[in-house]
Order: C-alpha cells, then sequence, then structure tokens
C-alpha cells in the first residue's frame, strides 16, 4: 500500500487527500510480510559477535548497550533476550534476522517533521529492553528470537528493497532498534553511503557511547517518552527514566532531527502536574522546537483492564504543552485538528493530515509561504 | 425455559463427565493437612555418574524408596500410582541448558518414565520436554515425536507459543504450550548455583516454560520466580520435584564449570518446590563452605525468591515445616 508522496510546492485536491487518507488508512501494521521479505525463512538464530560489551573473569560479560548493562554468565543472555553469552564472547542473535518488514509512511512512527508524506521500509527484529506492559507489539518485542518467524535481510539487501519500493527512508522500528543495534548500525551507514537515510523509532534506553555513534549515521529519531517518574519507568517498563532523558540531551547536542511521543495512559501517567512538569523540562533542556505528540492509549496486553485515553486528556496535555512554549504539539491515533502543522508565528496551516496522510496547504520548501517563518525540521 | 427430556439427559451427563475428570490429586503442595513438608535426600555412589549419566536401575531404585517415603505406600507402583492416575498426561520438564555435562540425566528421566508406567500412564501420554530440541539432543536425549515424546517446546505451532497472555503477579507471560496439554507436571532440574538467582532448582526450572524469561533475572529472580509458580498452570500442575545432584555446581553456574563442580551422587525428591529448592540451597551453602566460598547471602546472591515462595504458600521454607528423609 503506497501514500502519494506530497508536493511541498502544491496542495493537493480535497478529493486526492480523501483518497490518500482512506489508503494510508488502510495500510494496517504488518508485523510479517513475506511478500516485502526476499530471504527465506531462519530456522535458528545466526549469532554475529556483540558490539559494546565487557570481558569479566570466569567467561562473563557485561553489556554496555544499555542502560540496564546485564551482566551475563555463560550461555545466558541478557534482559533483552537478543544478546547471549557463549564461552565469554558476547553475541547478537539477530544481526540481519527482522521478523517484521513493511512499508510504511513516516508519519506512522509518527516523525512529522522529516520527510513528511514519505515512505519508510520499515523493519524490527524480535527483542526488547523494556517489558512495558502496554507495549502494543509484545508479540515480537517480548520473545526471543527463536520464537519468531525471521527472514534473512542483511543491509546491503535492505538498502536494495528500500530502493526496489521506491522508499527514500528507512525506519528501524516496532520492537526497540537499540537491541538489534549492529544491524541498525550497517543499515544506516550503508544507506548514508546510497542516500537513504535511516531513522530510529526507539524508547531511548540506550547509553551515550553507541548513541553518539549512530547519530553520526541516523537522519532521524523518535522517542517514546514513557512518562515523567520514575516510578511509571520502574513499574510498567522495567527501566528508568534518567538514561532516557540523558538520550533526549544528547540528541540535542549531536543536533540530530528528533521528536518525541507520550503515550497518555489513564490514571498511570496523564496527571496535570506530571505533564506540566514534563513539559516544562522539554521546553528548558531542548528549546521549542522539538515536535511532541501526545498520543491515546488503547487496552493492549497486560494493561487491558484501563480504557482508551479520554480525546478531553489529550487535548488537555496538549494545551499544557503550547502554554509551556512548545511550538509543535500533536495528538496522535485520534483525528483531529491537532494532526496539522500550524506556523507558530502567524498561525496558518501549513501541512495538513488525515490519519497518515499529509497535503501541503501553506508551505514552501521549509517556510511558512504566508510570513516566511521558518518551520523547524526536515522537509524534502 | 423448559428444558426437554433428551437436553436434560444430556447435560446431566455431561456434568456426571465433568466431575469424573476433575482432578482428584492436590496441586503443588501436600496439602495443609500435612503439618511437615517431605524432602527426601539420598547419597549414593551408585547416583553418581557414569559416562555423564546416573545408571537408570539405581535412580529407579532410589525414586521408588522416595515416592514410597513420601506417600506411605509399600508398593512401589501404588505410590507412583498416589500422584499420577492412569488417564493423565504427565510432562517431565528438564533442565538441559548447560549441555550434556550439567543437564538432567537421561538414565533418571528414563527411570522417572518407568515408574509413571509403573501406576498405569500410558508412555504415549507421556511428554519429556524443554524449551528446545537443540538443548534436548545436546544434553544426550534423541527426539521422538511419536508415541513417548521427548520434544522442545519449539516443534509446537507458534514455535511453541500461543498467544494467550498469562499474568501472576509481577510476571506477564506466555506459557509453553506443552504447560497447557498436560495435566500433571514433575520439574527435573540439575542442582545448581545461578549467578543472578543464586541457585537455579525446581521452581527457577519453570523459567524454561514461558516465553520471556529473560525479563524476570532483576533483584535475584524475586519475587518472580515465585509469582510465576504462583500461576495457576504451575501450580496446579506441578506435582512433583525430582533434583539431579548426582553432579552439584556450587558456584559460577549455571554454566558448567568443572573447577567449581563436585561429583556429589545425590537426588533430591519432594512433592513441595520450596522446601526442596530450600533443601538444595543448603546443600549448595555446604559445598560452597567446603570449597572455601563464601555463602550465597554473604555473597550476596541470597535466592530470596524462595521466602517469597514460602510468602504465597507455594511450599515451606523453615526447617521446622521440612521433614528430611535421609536414604
Amino acid at each position: 500500500m503506497k501514500t502519494k508522496k506530497i508536493s511541498l510546492a502544491a496542495p493537493h485536491s480535497r478529493r486526492a487527500f480523501i483518497r490518500n487518507a482512506g489508503r494510508a488508512a488502510l495500510a494496517a501494521p504488518l508485523l510479517f510480510s513475506p511478500e516485502a521479505s526476499p530471504g527465506a525463512a531462519v530456522p535458528a538464530p545466526q549469532a554475529r559477535e556483540a558490539a559494546y560489551y565487557d570481558k569479566l573473569s570466569d567467561k562473563k560479560v557485561v553489556c554496555r548497550l544499555c542502560p540496564h548493562q546485564c551482566q551475563v554468565a555463560d550461555l545466558e543472555r541478557g534482559s533483552c533476550g537478543v544478546r547471549e553469552n557463549r564461552g565469554g564472547t558476547y553475541y547478537t542473535l539477530v544481526y540481519g534476522q527482522p521478523c517484521a518488514v513493511h512499508v510504511d509512511p513516516i508519519e506512522k512512527k509518527p516523525l512529522f517533521h522529516y520527510h513528511p508524506g514519505s515512505q519508510a521500509y520499515s523493519l524490527g527484529t524480535a527483542g526488547c529492553n523494556f517489558n512495558c506492559r502496554f507495549c502494543q507489539n509484545w508479540e515480537i518485542s517480548q520473545r526471543r528470537p527463536e520464537q519468531v518467524q525471521s527472514v534473512k535481510l542483511p543491509p546491503a539487501e535492505v538498502v536494495r528493497q528500500a530502493r526496489g519500493r521506491n522508499c527514500p527512508l528507512i525506519a528501524h522500528t516496532y520492537s526497540e532498534p537499540v537491541i538489534f543495534y549492529e544491524y541498525m548500525r550497517d543499515c544506516a551507514a550503508l544507506g548514508k553511503e546510497k542516500g537513504i537515510p535511516n531513522v530510529m523509532i526507539s524508547n531511548g534506553y540506550i547509553q551515550k557511547k553507541p548513541l553518539r555513534e549512530l547519530c553520526r549515521l541516523l537522519g532521524a529519531v523518535k522517542i517514546d517518552l514513557k512518562a515523567f517518574t520514575e516510578k511509571f519507568y520502574r513499574e510498567q517498563c522495567g527501566g528508568t527514566l534518567k538514561p532516557v532523558l540523558d538520550t533526549l540531551l544528547t540528541l540535542r547536542e549531536e543536533k540530530i532531527w528528533f521528536e518525541i511521543v507520550v503515550l497518555l495512559i489513564p490514571g498511570l501517567n496523564d496527571s496535570r502536574e506530571e505533564i506540566e512538569k514534563m513539559c516544562r523540562w522539554l521546553a528548558r533542556e531542548l528549546g521549542d522546537s522539538v515536535p511532541l505528540h501526545f498520543s491515546r492509549f488503547a487496552p493492549t496486553f497486560m494493561l487491558k483492564n484501563i480504557p482508551p485515553t479520554p480525546p478531553a486528556t489529550l487535548q488537555q496535555a496538549r494545551r499544557i504543552a503550547l502554554a509551556a512554549g512548545i511550538k509543535f504539539c500533536y495528538i496522535g491515533n485520534l483525528i483531529s485538528d491537532a494532526e496539522h502543522t500550524y506556523c507558530p508565528s502567524c498561525g496558518k496551516l501549513l501541512l495538513r493530515r488525515l490519519m497518515f496522510s499529509v497535503s501541503n496547504e501553506g508551505m514552501q520548501d521549509n517556510r511558512c509561504r504566508s510570513c516566511r517563518t521558518v518551520i523547524p525540521g526536515v522537509f524534502a | 425455559m423448559k428444558i426437554s427430556r433428551r437436553r436434560f439427559a444430556k447435560t446431566l451427563l455431561l456434568s456426571g463427565t465433568a466431575l469424573a475428570a476433575a482432578p482428584r490429586f492436590p496441586g503443588l503442595l501436600p496439602g495443609a493437612e500435612a503439618e511437615r513438608s517431605i524432602v527426601v535426600q539420598a547419597v549414593s555412589q551408585r547416583l553418581r555418574r557414569q559416562d555423564h549419566d546416573i545408571p537408570r536401575a539405581a535412580a529407579r531404585e532410589f525414586l521408588d524408596r522416595s515416592l514410597q517415603a513420601i506417600t506411605g505406600k509399600a508398593d512401589p507402583a501404588a505410590a507412583w500410582g498416589t500422584l499420577f492416575a492412569r488417564h493423565e498426561t504427565v510432562g517431565i520438564k528438564l533442565s538441559c541448558l548447560p549441555g550434556r555435562m550439567l543437564s538432567s540425566s537421561p538414565g533418571l528421566v528414563a527411570a522417572i518414565v518407568s515408574g509413571l508406567e509403573a501406576a498405569g500412564v500410558n508412555s504415549k501420554n507421556i511428554i519429556i520436554w524443554e524449551r528446545s530440541s537443540r538443548e534436548l539432543e545436546k544434553a544426550g536425549y534423541e527426539i521422538s515425536r511419536t508415541g513417548q515424546k521427548t520434544i522442545g517446546s519449539d516443534e509446537l505451532p507458534g514455535r511453541g507459543y500461543g498467544s494467550r497472555i498469562a499474568v501472576a503477579g509481577s510476571v506477564g507471560t506466555v506459557f509453553s504450550g506443552i504447560m497447557e496439554s498436560i495435566d500433571a507436571l514433575i520439574s527435573v532440574p540439575v542442582l545448581k548455583d545461578h549467578d543472578l538467582a543464586g541457585v537455579s532448582i525446581s521452581m527457577k526450572n519453570m523459567y524454561g516454560a514461558i516465553f520471556n524469561p529473560n525479563k524476570f533475572h532483576a533483584n535475584r529472580c524475586d519475587p518472580y520466580v515465585a509469582d510465576l509458580c504462583s500461576h495457576p498452570l504451575v501450580r496446579g500442575k506441578l506435582r512433583l520435584a525430582v533434583c539431579d545432584a548426582s553432579r552439584v555446581q556450587f558456584h559460577n553456574g549455571p554454566a558448567f564449570f568443572p573447577k567449581y563442580s563436585r561429583e556429589f551422587g545425590g537426588l533430591l525428591v519432594s512433592r513441595d518446590p520450596v522446601a526442596l529448592d530450600f533443601c538444595g540451597w543448603g546443600i549448595i551453602d555446604a559445598l560452597r563452605r567446603e570449597a572455601g566460598l563464601p555463602s550465597l547471602a554473604a555473597a550476596g546472591r541470597e535466592p530470596s525468591y524462595i521466602r517469597s515462595a514460602a510468602g504465597l504458600g507455594l511450599g515451606r521454607d523453615q526447617e521446622s515445616r521440612i521433614q528430611r528423609i535421609i536414604l
């Protein structure tokens, strides 16, 4: 399913816009697409030595990739379930073996200020370094490589496939790209060389050193900021907040384009106080130009007893963000005017969105056509 | 609403069948009526590994004596029959991660199978299993997909795991399809130290029955092991724990390190996995002491999940509530 690429020079007709919106809506997540994958099914995970780990005594290793810093005894795996100690050498079991491959609009990630209207060749492997009780992709993120059907798709093939499907972008997404770091890194390096930027859709739970290396190769990053309390991270995700905030600061320092998504879950992370505190921190530490998306929760996995987020909660969160000085705040998983991009200076509608379709209403290059204000982001 | 005579008879018949099929065996515990949990400990030269395996005949003899002691039945077949019914499907969950040197011994497992058969359990209804067939083969087992089965969970549809989410306390997971298909379970761990958990014995062995064990190793697996074993699929089916202590890894587990292993020639049997794990922990600490190593508690690796499991009522972890029978 393709979404017609927008032309930033001309607005869509109403009919074309609605047609594209309908097509995009049909492009539901497909976790495994043999059609999109050239390789044969892999019977058992292939191992490749991992990056970022230290060897310890008695054949133990300590992983330096993410803040868990798992100490892993021989034959054991880290918390992610995809990195294994074999005799004192640490291996990744998912290199070149995605279990989810699909072509998605970049708006689905969501990245709203990065090549809007483009298609992203999207892939993910089994495993995650979090165990969020509300994970919508838990059937791959919480599984181990041997428990999913994967395909062989080395980086060169990823780039070739992306090009063959007219995708100007490659997205590492669905589960948690940090845990397939080596694969993502090599795809990103090759993509950069071939003119196909890679983006990472991540929880931001990564150590600074590997993140900095990655920033030199990626085109953009989207970070899920799960909440603004350590309690939520500890109880709902199996992680901690501080390293995620550190990641956001590092992304700002590295000057890579990034956007932030916050999934608001009723009763768990949607209090006015928490959102105010979060927005103040974001505006103060990251500036006013980082797009912030508040996303609507839908009951899933282990949180089936909590209702979907009321629209009023999302709208209130957006008002708080705008009041805190954040210039671009969106609401996701809910059709509303808060999906569109408006000029922060004159208020004119610039990009109209419906589901994952986008049409240019008032932008010229990267400026507001009306008042010439520069809109931050990367607009093709 | 009026019910027809035919429908009434059919309903009656169905409810009768349901009653007949209702489990007549208590689950995990020896029953609230018992004052103390029995743990049988056997240590013998005859239980030492020969060519990495316990001799089957010796294993069967000690198993029979253990079950006789636990059930109070003089006849071995009757003792096995006290715990397992003829019509039941019995799963035997092994521990095969470290390969042949430190996995559940095939000789011991064969002895368990023969005990079940003596009780009248149809061999076709016995499933010897682990997470993967590959692990079983590495531990010296021959995969068998028909008759009495020896298979990895990964051979089942969906690579062993469906989509039914099971939640027990802090644990959210999906169980192996084998756990869903069996009536009764025997946990057959190896007695070993575990780098993160402290010890890995009969309860920790249940990590091999779920799809995401890697998520539950923080805080020395506490309370995760206990929570997992409190799930009805485990608590309601785990009927016997048989710990292979022929070779004990008392440090640096769960992999096999000859430097820290001992040819112990032991066997632990209990219906109470908490009590069995408590006793196993004691043996590991004793061997550590002999080797000049600090106790697990002193090393900061006390397996506190055992206490948590006792707190959940899954078994007993106090010396005064455990009756040790030494063979």
